[in-house]
């Protein structure tokens, strides 16, 4: 599936933006949600690391998996948008 | 008292009437004076669209950019009853701290002074009514647009011209009574005169509610020679002690807050006025002086007033503000914060329905406040203590030591902590959220009274669960026990999730951080059932037992869904912009399986 279903949400999103009822995502806007996912990660990574039992650790593993996911798109986002601006 | 004033009032004004046409004009320049002042205060916010409320946060952050933005508003708006409504509001939603708001209060009573200067200055000296007519003309074509700003633009305009039109009703009132009547012969001399006018200028400022439309009647009827020059800054102290009474008799239903702010009012304006009045000579000298400097004819006494005005108001700023610090604690002393009770709505209040643009803050601190009560409920009815859960590195390992029976009426606890305050933000949200407000804005506020909702719907799910809680997890009683811990540790993890989220600083937090809680809450719903059915297979689970945690893992799951979803609206980005980036970047249920593929919560 990977990135179909963000592809798919952005075009969607150019399409509403063309009859305005959306708000405009710059790549400012972007840069600052990836700044928030980054920070997350870190904090993931510190609390992984004081993980004292195998259930939190591995619940904190999916949490940063989540988050680095979230970065990928982050970053494909930032390059369709900063194409398009 | 009230019951008489009204007809005492109306009767007064009847008999007047009669016996000199005259008063007509000028109780009606009065009228139209103070209905322009409502509309300019109606335009600016309409005009301000938030911006006032923007500024006014920003500038309390110190005491010389409060006493600015006071000064400055008030002189824009021409009212200071306004600004201290906004004012009271910010105040009681904690908006901004009691020295800013003192701050601010203290600058509006040297903007009021503007309204002097404007009709000393302008409103006798240029026929202003040449004026009004056409700017009441064209407002009326601008009130009636659609667009909020043009709409904004034509209310201000319309109240500047009925201000003008008032000014010029007043002016040709005293004109004509001077034909007729010399009000100048009651004039009194010395202390007498001082307090008696005093007096009087306190009562009729409590009469008509602005200091600046007493103000005005009192520059009119001196430059129509109807009053002596000593006897009018003896009615312009009188005013600005009866400016006080009203705030006082408006703060009387107001919280804590309001109250500080009318006495700090008070003190101000009381304490101006002994020292204006002890000092009169001296006073009157330096106006002189100044009058001189600033080449005032020696004559032109309604000028002079107005810097009068000016030089008292600034001679007790000059005193005030190095006593700001002591008052703030006599303030705070005199007025205590009252002792908070939990049930009763902390930040919606009165105060919130006289300026409704301080909703949307105060509805996000009561849900915050309805949370905090939710959240010790829902821990306490899943037999947990509400500060272990939040202080656990392994709330898994907790709930498996938490054997104990906590102590809660369910029923009552909803009825106490949960029913007052969610009727309350029910009633704000709607009622305020339905008045002409931003559509953006409307949709936020209903948008936090669907979070209510959801927290309330948790608390009524954990309500289910509670009988069969208190059954199986007060002693060990094998794979049931077992399944309901599983259950109680998922509630309560998602618990300290929303707090952790909730203590997480705004520019770091994201409703992303949730994506992940939804997708295991919806992937243990799914496998409980085959869990539940693994037991009964290997018999460590009856088919009681079983039927009725299915039941209770249903509400559980309902409770979870209900708090995600809450958390998850109340800390939306509230840049649209990049709230939509954080919509695109989200993962939907099956995204989220392709990435923790192979990868299962256990």
């Amino acid at each position: 599936m990977g990135l179909k279903k963000l592809t798919e949400k952005l075009a969607a999103y150019f399409e509403r933006l063309e009859t305005g009822q959306t708000h405009e995502i710059k790549p400012d806007h972007v840069r600052k949600v990836l700044e928030k996912l980054h920070a997350k990660e870190a904090e993931l990574r510190d609390r992984l690391a004081r993980a004292e039992t195998d259930e939190k650790r591995a619940h904190l593993q999916q949490k940063l998996q989540v988050t680095q996911e979230h970065i990928s798109r982050a970053e494909y986002l930032l390059t369709a948008i900063e194409r398009a601006d | 008292m009230r019951r008489f004033f009204l007809p005492v009032a109306l009767g007064a004004l009847i008999f007047a009437f009669w016996l000199n046409p005259s008063v007509q004009d000028i109780a009606a320049g009065v009228a139209i004076f103070l209905f322009g002042m409502l509309m300019l205060e109606d335009g600016f916010r309409l005009l301000s669209g938030g911006l006032l409320e923007r500024i006014l946060q920003a500038s309390t952050r110190s005491t010389p950019r409060a006493v600015l933005f006071g000064t400055v508003s008030t002189a824009l708006l021409q009212s200071s009853s306004l600004v201290s409504v906004i004012t009271i509001s910010f105040l009681s939603t904690g908006l901004i701290s009691l020295i800013g708001g003192v701050g601010v209060i203290f600058g509006a009573n040297i903007g009021t002074t503007t309204g002097a200067w404007l009709v000393a200055g302008l409103g006798l000296k240029v026929n202003i009514a040449a004026f009004a007519m056409p700017m009441i003309a064209l407002s009326i074509v601008l009130v009636f647009q659609k667009a909020k700003p043009l709409r904004g633009i034509g209310y201000a305009l319309a109240g500047m011209g009925f201000l003008f039109l008032g000014i010029h009703y007043m002016k040709v009132g005293f004109d004509s009574f001077n034909d007729e009547i010399d009000l100048a012969r009651f004039a009194m001399e010395g202390v007498a005169g001082l307090v008696v006018f005093s007096l009087i200028g306190a009562v009729a400022t409590v009469i008509m509610q602005s200091s600046h439309a007493t103000m005005t009647l009192i520059i009119t009827a001196l430059a129509a020679g109807q009053i002596t020059y000593d006897n009018a800054l003896a009615l312009a102290i009188g005013a600005n002690i009866g400016t006080t009474i009203t705030a006082i008799i408006g703060a009387l239903s107001a919280n804590f807050q309001g109250k500080r702010l009318a006495l700090a009012h008070f003190i101000f304006n009381t304490l101006t006025a002994f020292v204006a009045l002890v000092l009169i000579v001296p006073l009157r000298e330096l106006v002189d002086w100044i009058s001189a400097a600033l080449g005032i004819g020696a004559a032109d006494y309604a000028l002079k007033l107005a810097v009068f005005h000016s030089v008292f108001n600034l001679l007790g700023l000059a005193l005030m503000l190095p006593a700001l610090t002591p008052l703030i604690e006599f303030l705070t002393r005199r007025f205590p914060r009252p002792r908070l009770d939990i049930s009763e709505p902390h930040f919606l209040s009165d105060a919130v329905d006289a300026f409704p643009e301080t909703l949307e803050a105060a509805l996000r601190k009561e849900l915050v406040h309805l949370y905090e009560n939710a959240a010790g409920i829902l821990l306490k009815g899943l037999n947990l203590n509400q500060q272990q859960v939040y202080d656990s590195e392994d709330i898994p390992a907790l709930v498996r030591a938490s054997r104990e029976a906590v102590e809660i009426d369910m029923d009552a606890a909803y009825e106490q902590r949960i029913k007052t305050l969610y009727a309350a933000i029910v009633d704000y949200a709607t009622h305020i959220g339905s008045d002409d407000q931003h559509p953006e804005r409307i949709e936020r506020i209903h948008a936090l009274r669907d979070v209510a909702s959801d927290i309330v719907q948790a608390v009524k799910s954990v309500k289910h669960l509670r009988k069969n809680i208190l059954h199986h997890t007060t002693a060990e009683r094998g794979a049931v026990t077992g399944i309901y811990d599983d259950l109680r540790a998922e509630i309560a993890r998602i618990v300290a999730e929303i707090r952790l989220l909730g203590q997480t600083p705004p520019e770091q937090r994201s409703a992303l951080w949730l994506d992940q809680e939804r997708a295991t809450v919806e992937d243990r719903a799914r496998h409980t059932t085959q869990k539940v059915d693994a037991l009964i297979r290997a018999r460590h689970l009856s088919a009681a037992d079983a039927t009725s945690f299915l039941n209770d893992s249903g509400y559980a799951f309902a409770a979870m869904r209900d708090l995600i979803e809450a958390a998850r609206s109340f800390y939306i980005e509230r840049d649209p912009a990049i709230a939509a980036v954080e919509h695109l970047v989200s993962l939907d249920l099956e995204e989220m399986h392709e990435t923790l593929k192979g990868d299962a919560p256990p």
